[in-house]
């Protein structure tokens, strides 16, 4: 069906001489975006220079204004005559047509949507904040404290049998060797391995479960006191701060090294952000809330609920949706009140990357080749059936028990330990952290740690030349990402931390932390001067 | 849902009724959405990322704003808030059609009295189809009607969602309601005034039959129905069948038929299928069946008494709502306190896989984010309350009144003027007062252009800036601005199309594509007005302001530059403008030493010369170096000031950064400047202006300066100082006309150094100048204390130095000698010592 149309429109006029001329153009329809003006000065463009001092251009687009009006008219209607045929005639899906104006409605207009009330989530996300922000603060986080108590020393105690149950184990299997081919033989050996494996995994196991069903009575119970708590608030004060408001995480825990810089980005309008360039375990940035006394149970619980998110970005290898051994240690030393358990979380990220490749195999594998670079080069093609993530694409999982996040962005990426590569701006771990970014920008995350060599690991084949390339750009494409995220309209990132290993070198970082200023611009000082004097 | 807030509505203005039923009628009103999220990364044609859709809606509803009609709500403004939320802020007057029927539900609405409302629905459709606006969301929510006496006052509510949204392209949700939509519509058709007709005619029906249309069916149902007219339809593709089915599935058919044949046939005609067959709204305004309605209403507006209405509500609405503003009215608090705005835990929200692909594993969707259709009234009455007490003088200032009781308020005025400028265009009633004088002002212009110019000196209110700066410039609109030609493609519009998607992208308004579209007809219209000059990169900086400010008056705008780049930029637009630019900066340099010697002797010594920063500076007016909202408070002052207000500007920022300036070397400086800090704008223009005023008119001589007047004998005329000149003196010449004026007018403003031998100097000198013959000073040490002149320091302190003596070059080495000693405002005297002979009378004495 024509979707467009043109017609000739012919402007008969008399010039300076008197003499009849004519000037014409093509109009398309439907007149939309053009303007009117425009084609007057097209038309004006084809006559004698003249006529424009002769003010020609008023009657012109006096008749040209009539001319588009009837057309424009005339189109719409013969479009829309033309669609009333067809339906008539039974050309057009009309059942697909109320289908879809029906989903339309339902799916964008509350008016029509099916209401559904807060979930459970959103209830329990109201109540905390309220209570967090009221004198039940401290009461909340004694409550925490001890449950976390429960739960780490169950762990110690685990961890404690199992190594005890080890040594044992080590010494009846030590002495069964040395009396190998005396009095026993390689097949008692294997027997006594796999009976040794068995108690161990009995023992574990025992533990294991025993520690579920800890977590999930804590959970329930923290749970219910949480509701029950905020009934009761309600009938005191109603006031309280809304869901979502701002709130800052103050770092406690001093890293080995770390320097702060302010910086303002922008060409005219600046905006100003934290840059903090820190040497650190990324597992210290997720280390578990309750292990000590410290401020950071107050930090986490103000934040959780607020639009001030913490984020970390942890590099993590593209076997499946593995994520760092120590952060799911960390996040298992307590109960995980408001989410669920790390591994719960992880397997339901599985479970989705296998919905995910089955649904969009077609599209992977077209672009498969293209875009996966270093990711795939390994992998053969019988592997691509296997359900994975691939360089630059990320998962994320959320954690109300760790220290300094909020949110951890497990960011595929492939890089061999003991290679250095090197990479341009357009590798797909680079586009993965704009993603990223761009996430953190669209859910309020508005803290965020990204490793700023792409390694979590000091290796001795990382030069400091390389270090130097590889750090250089990782802050320009963040400088990049930063400026361009003022656009997207999401919240602005306050703070952005780049993250070095924890082993390196004090020389190194001292080099790479005194790139940052000549990388980002920083601000200068303010100086406040007494204008009397 | 909708219920609840009729409930709430009715509630409010039914306690209201007895004291201020009026009042409450007239208010202004919110609803918001959010816009259609890009999916993924895309790229525009252009390479650059896409402008997000509620920029898009931002800019394209600047235009609704222009629309005012009595039948329409004006749109006041559009708010963007964060990701992607669209506030729309709308005058709404007395209730809605729906209510309107339901309070009259005893007494039904009489057939007159609906002709009379729908023909006023009818005026708004014809003047929003001369405007080639479509409506596409009429339904009875959105017509609004207001009792007057006897009559219906009625105004159509929201009608342009349809074209901020360009057609329902930028939101994710379907426009209009189902049960009044035109059956092309439900099959993909978009943007006809036919459709709109189709909405009136089944509105009308509904009413006229005193029924709700299928008060009962599913959505889908509904839709099946109108989709059947179109098939039983085809064939005849008159009205009049589907009006006897909708008559008779309502059991109406016997009601219907007793309706007056001309109604009927009007009806029939609206509700064709065909929509070439129905008529356009101009064709229902002509209609017979409107003869009488017209006729009351014509009568009615004839004979309408001014309104017992408070003040204030007399002011044109955008005014009304920025005190509103302005009185703490904040629209997303309103917005939130009714539930509009939902603050959910982002935490909740979060995706739990985001490939590169695009593709995500996110959540389910919290509702939301879905269109809510609620709209929430913003209350009126504090701010009314607020300005109760001001007297009528201060609604409806008099320019010429009697001079006793305005010093009573000057007093008061005068005390606020102490405040900061920031303060004062936060302050309420200050800003009331101001926006009132200034509508004044400028609805006298150009009669009152000195009494412009004094108030605008004291500050300008931001409401009404835009005008306020064009009288400043002395523009008068004439209608120049449509005859140029802004549409051929010339071989600068490469460059526009590179340097617009640049040009303070910060900025909502100047992002969006109608923002765009606008800078681009701007520039090249100027381009094409002025073939002596080029298209320079800068002009679009500099046409930014004006832009911003006149973002629905393009005409204005262009004016407002056109007159601009002349005051201030004078041949700077020259494909060779090397000669005025290194002028300019000579010029520059001068003045730095003159107010800042310590200063500029430091940048000369390490040669980081004003070429090397400040040419984006001058030929942008500095629209390029700061945001908008600091160069508004900065161009306010520049306004008034003239062609060399620009240096002494950039003399503040030197000065400003002075203290690391003074301590950094070459590279610093450079790296300082490449991206130039934070500069505090305030003090900026308030040490600017300082200079300027001390600064002695013949200082600042240009020869390429825009000149008004002859110059007078005794001032520096034409093509008198050279560049080469300029180069080589550090310090500004003076005139013996200013010179002459200050021993006249100040004379302890001035310190003359005579540097003619004693004899010449005994013979004759002016009296009170400091003799020091030239022959005698060492100029090796650079101390004053080598001079040997007893207090010459405190004599020379706070004064404007000018060193005088009968040959150029002695003068010139010893204001070199002065600068590098710091000492303040040196100068010389233009001509030398034999100049001042020829002032009459004479002023020369002799020992």
């Amino acid at each position: 069906m024509e979707t467009t149309r043109t017609v000739n429109f012919v402007y008969a006029y008399k010039d300076h001489a008197g003499k009849d001329c004519e000037a014409k153009l093509d109009v398309k329809f439907p007149f939309e975006d053009e303007s009117l003006e425009e084609l007057v000065t097209q038309l004006l463009a084809q006559m004698d220079p003249m006529m424009r001092y002769l003010d020609e251009d008023v009657n012109l687009e006096k008749k040209l204004q009539a001319f588009i009006d009837i057309e424009h008219q005339k189109f719409l209607d013969d479009y829309a005559e033309k669609l009333i045929n067809q339906a008539a005639n039974e050309e057009l899906d009309l059942e697909a047509i109320v289908r879809n104006t029906e989903r339309l409605y339902k799916e964008e207009l509350l008016q029509f949507a099916d209401r559904v009330g807060p979930s459970d989530e959103d209830i329990f996300a109201q109540s905390f904040h309220r209570l967090v922000h009221s004198t039940s603060l401290e009461d909340i986080l004694k409550r925490e404290r001890g449950y976390a108590k429960v739960i780490a020393d169950m762990t110690e105690l685990m961890d404690n049998e199992v190594e005890s149950l080890n040594n044992s184990q080590q010494q009846e299997m030590d002495s069964q060797i040395n009396q190998l081919d005396i009095t026993t033989t390689s097949e008692d050996i294997n027997n006594l391995l796999a009976q040794q494996y068995t108690t161990q995994n009995f023992v574990r196991k025992r533990y294991e479960s025993e520690l579920e069903a800890m977590m999930g009575h804590q959970k329930n119970e923290y749970r219910n006191w949480i509701t029950s708590q905020v009934s009761q608030m309600f009938q005191v004060s109603p006031v309280s701060t809304p869901l979502g408001n701002r709130s800052s995480m103050f770092v406690s825990q001093q890293p080995s090294m770390e320097e702060s810089f302010t910086i303002h980005l922008g060409s005219q309008l600046k905006h100003m952000h934290n840059i903090r360039i820190l040497s650190a375990n990324v597992t210290d940035l997720c280390s578990p809330l309750h292990a000590e006394e410290s401020l950071n149970g107050l930090n986490m619980a103000l934040g959780l609920y607020s639009s001030s998110l913490c984020g970390v970005v942890v590099l993590t290898p593209s076997i499946q949706a593995q994520a760092n051994k120590s952060i799911i240690k960390n996040a298992n030393r307590s109960t995980e009140f408001h989410f669920d358990q790390m591994d719960v979380q992880l397997e339901k990220i599985e479970k989705q990357i296998r919905a995910l490749n089955s649904s969009d195999t077609s599209s992977t594998r077209s672009n498969g080749s293209g875009n996966s670079g270093e990711g795939s080069a390994n992998s053969s093609p019988a592997k691509q059936s296997v359900p994975k993530l691939k360089t630059g694409d990320f998962f994320i999982t959320k954690h109300s028990n760790l220290s300094q996040s909020h949110v951890i962005f497990h960011l595929i990426s492939d890089e061999p330990i003991n290679s250095p590569s090197e990479i341009n701006s357009r590798h797909p771990v680079i586009l993965g952290l704009r993603n990223i970014l761009k996430t953190a920008s669209r859910h309020d995350i508005t803290t965020l740690t990204i490793p700023a060599l792409l390694r979590h690991e000091m290796s001795e084949d990382m030069t400091v030349q390389w270090c130097i390339r590889r750090a250089e750009l990782v802050f320009k494409c963040a400088k990049g990402f930063m400026i361009e995220s003022a656009s997207w309209g999401g919240a602005e990132l306050s703070t952005l931390q780049l993250l070095l290993p924890h082993d390196i070198s004090e020389e190194l970082f001292t080099t790479l932390a005194g790139m940052v200023p000549n990388v980002f611009r920083v601000a200068n000082p303010k100086i406040l001067v007494d204008n009397n004097k | 849902m909708a219920n609840a807030t009729a409930a709430t509505n009715t509630g409010t203005s039914a306690s209201a009724v007895n004291n201020s039923n009026k009042l409450e009628t007239r208010r202004l009103c919110a609803l918001t959405f959010f816009a259609k999220l890009h999916p993924g990364d895309v790229c525009g044609s252009n390479g650059l990322p896409l402008t997000p859709n509620s920029i898009a809606i931002l800019g394209r509803s600047q235009r609704l704003k222009q629309l005012q009609h009595a039948n329409l709500c004006q749109y006041l403004d559009v708010v963007r808030g964060k990701h992607e939320r669209t506030i729309v802020v709308s005058e709404y007057v007395g209730h809605t059609l729906e209510e309107h029927v339901k309070r009259h539900a005893n007494t039904p609405l009489s057939n007159t009295q609906l002709l009379r409302i729908f023909y006023q629905v009818a005026k708004a459709l014809d003047v929003l189809h001369a405007h080639k606006l479509v409506v596409h969301n009429l339904e009875p929510r959105h017509i609004l009607i207001e009792q007057q006496q006897q009559l219906e006052q009625v105004k159509l509510f929201n009608y342009g969602l349809h074209h901020m949204t360009k057609g329902g392209a930028y939101v994710p949700f379907p426009l209009g309601n189902v049960r009044y939509m035109a059956p092309e519509r439900l099959l993909g058709a978009n943007g006809s005034i036919k459709s709109d007709v189709w909405s009136w005619g089944m509105l009308l029906l509904e009413q006229l039959l005193h029924v709700e249309l299928w008060p009962r069916l599913k959505l889908s149902n509904i839709a099946w129905k109108l989709l059947a007219f179109v098939r039983s339809n085809s064939s005849s593709g008159g009205g009049a069948l589907v009006l006897e089915k909708i008559a008779r599935e309502h059991q109406r058919w016997e009601m219907y038929q007793e309706l007056p044949h001309e109604l009927r046939h009007l009806l029939e005609r609206c509700l064709s299928v065909l929509p070439a067959q129905r008529p356009l709204p101009s064709e229902l305004l002509q209609h017979k069946c409107f003869a009488d309605a017209a006729e009351m209403l014509q009568v009615a507006s004839e004979h309408q008494q001014l309104e017992q209405l408070p003040l204030l509500l007399r002011c044109p609405l955008a005014q009304i709502y920025h005190l509103w503003q302005l009185a703490g009215g904040d629209v997303q608090a309103e917005l939130k306190k009714e539930g509009l705005i939902r603050s959910e835990a982002p935490i909740l929200a979060l995706p739990q896989i985001v490939r590169l692909s695009g593709s995500s594993v996110c959540p389910p969707r919290s509702q939301s984010y879905l269109m809510d259709e609620r709209i929430v009234l913003l209350k009126l009455q504090p701010l009314l309350q607020r300005l109760s007490r001001l007297p009528a003088s201060v609604y409806f200032p008099l320019l010429q009144s009697q001079p006793r009781r305005q010093q009573q308020q000057q007093q008061q005025q005068d005390l606020q003027q102490q405040l900061p400028l920031l303060i004062r265009e936060r302050d309420i009633e200050y800003q009331f007062r101001r926006v009132r004088l200034f509508t004044r002002l400028l609805h006298g212009f150009p009669h009152t252009a000195d009494q412009l110019q004094r108030e605008a000196a004291i500050d300008i209110p931001p409401l009404l800036r835009g005008p306020v700066w064009a009288a400043l410039l002395g523009v008068l609109p004439n209608a120049s601005y449509a005859k140029i030609d802004k549409f051929t493609a010339t071989t600068t519009d490469r460059q526009i199309e590179v340097d617009i998607p640049r040009c303070h992208q910060y900025d909502e308004l100047l992002s969006s594509p109608d923002g765009h579209r606008k800078l681009k007809r701007l520039l090249k219209a100027w381009v094409t007005a002025h073939p002596q000059y080029v298209y320079w990169q800068g002009l679009d900086s500099l046409t930014a302001p004006f832009l911003y400010l006149n973002f629905n008056n393009e005409e204005l705008a262009f004016l407002s530059l056109f007159r601009f780049i002349p005051k201030y930029l004078q041949w700077f637009f020259l494909k060779d403008n090397s000669a005025i630019i290194k002028e300019y900066l000579s010029k520059f340099s001068q003045l730095s030493a003159f107010h800042e010697p310590l200063l500029a002797q430091h940048l000369s010594s390490i040669n980081f010369i004003p070429e090397l920063f400040a040419i984006p500076w001058f030929l942008t007016m500095f629209s390029h170096v700061f945001p908008l909202h600091k160069i508004l408070h900065l161009w306010d002052k520049l306004m008034l000031g003239d062609s060399s207000y620009p240096l002494f500007i950039g003399i503040a920022i030197l000065k400003q950064l002075k203290s690391t300036l003074l301590s950094s070397g070459f590279n610093e400086c450079i790296l300082l400047f490449s991206d130039l800090p934070d500069i505090v704008m305030e003090n900026c223009v308030i040490e600017s202006q300082k200079m300027y005023e001390c600064t002695p008119k013949s200082i600042t001589h240009r020869q390429h300066a825009l000149r008004t007047q002859a110059p007078h004998v005794l001032d520096i005329g034409l093509a008198e100082v050279e560049l080469q000149h300029l180069q080589s003196e550090q310090c500004p010449r003076i005139s013996a006309k200013d010179v002459y004026q200050l021993l006249q007018q100040a004379p302890n403003e001035l310190a003359l150094i005579d540097l003619r031998s004693v004899v010449e100097y005994s013979r004759v000198h002016v009296p009170h100048s400091i003799n020091i013959p030239f022959a005698t000073v060492l100029l090796g040490e650079q101390r004053l204390e080598a001079l040997n002149v007893p207090y010459l320091e405190a004599q020379l302190r706070g004064r404007i130095v000018v060193c005088v003596s009968n040959i150029h070059q002695h003068a010139v080495e010893f204001s070199h000698f002065l600068v590098a000693c710091g000492v303040l405002r040196t100068c010389i005297l233009h001509k030398g010592f034999n100049v001042l002979h020829s002032i009459e009378p004479n002023i020369l004495i002799s020992n």
